[in-house]
């Protein structure tokens, strides 16, 4: 029996690939920067709640970014 | 406001500042991911923090180390442990989650934790955990991936126990 069998091939294949890369070289694939309109307009923000900070989000980020609710 | 993405060498100066000052905190959500070996991209660093007021002065001394440009009541709102504060004050943005959504309490993160390359990173099951209990639209795309790549590292670990 295939241990694998339960994923599917082209992302076994993506953490394979992974796997065999250093850290380092990792992180430099992982982290993109990109502008994110009114979420990077501020220096700054702290939220007393996690949830006033979901409301934020809904309240003012575009939908499109994702960080609405389902 | 920081506009380069994050590095493993700006992770080094967040894991060193932060270690000789004593800060208590775990890697989450994507980067936390990504540091276990999850192939993805991501645009912030998340930063799961003990609150407590001691851990809150140790990381507003470490966070201005690193460059951060805090006025003194960012410091305080910082220091107070607020659920969660994002900084684009710095050299590299970050997100600081005293009260992440799946996870209850910092010590039983802490007490299920992984290193990797002496980052403290929370445990996979825990990171899931917090993506699923936000219910956001980009954290549901990012779930089954994910679910995929905790199998995955749970019989490569299975696999290298054995050996």
């Amino acid at each position: 029996m295939n241990q694998w069998e339960g994923i599917p091939r082209d992302w076994l294949e993506e953490f394979e690939a992974a796997a065999r890369r250093p850290l380092e070289l990792r992180m430099r694939y992982a982290f993109l920067r990109t502008y994110k309109p009114v979420l990077d307009d501020a220096s700054f923000r702290a939220f007393e709640t996690t949830a006033d900070y979901r409301r934020w989000c809904e309240e003012n980020l575009p939908s499109w970014l994702g960080y609405g609710s389902v | 406001m920081a506009m380069a993405a994050f590095e493993y060498r700006q992770a080094e100066a967040v894991r060193n500042a932060f270690a000789r000052r004593g800060v208590r905190y775990l890697f989450l959500g994507k980067s936390g991911a990504i540091l276990l070996g999850f192939p993805d991209t991501t645009q912030d660093a998340d930063l799961f923090v003990q609150r407590s007021r001691e851990n809150g002065r140790a990381l507003v001394a470490a966070l201005r180390e690193l460059g951060f440009d805090l006025t003194d009541n960012q410091a305080a709102e910082i220091e107070q442990g607020k659920d969660f504060v994002q900084l684009k004050n710095g050299p590299f943005d970050l997100d600081l989650i005293f009260a992440p959504d799946g996870i209850e309490r910092f010590e039983e993160a802490w007490e299920r934790r992984l290193e990797v390359e002496g980052f403290p990173v929370c445990h996979i099951d825990d990171i899931i955990a917090s993506k699923a209990a936000t219910n956001r639209v980009k954290d549901r795309e990012a779930l089954p991936r994910l679910r995929a790549f905790r199998e995955y590292w749970r019989l490569k670990q299975e696999s290298q126990a054995s050996e």
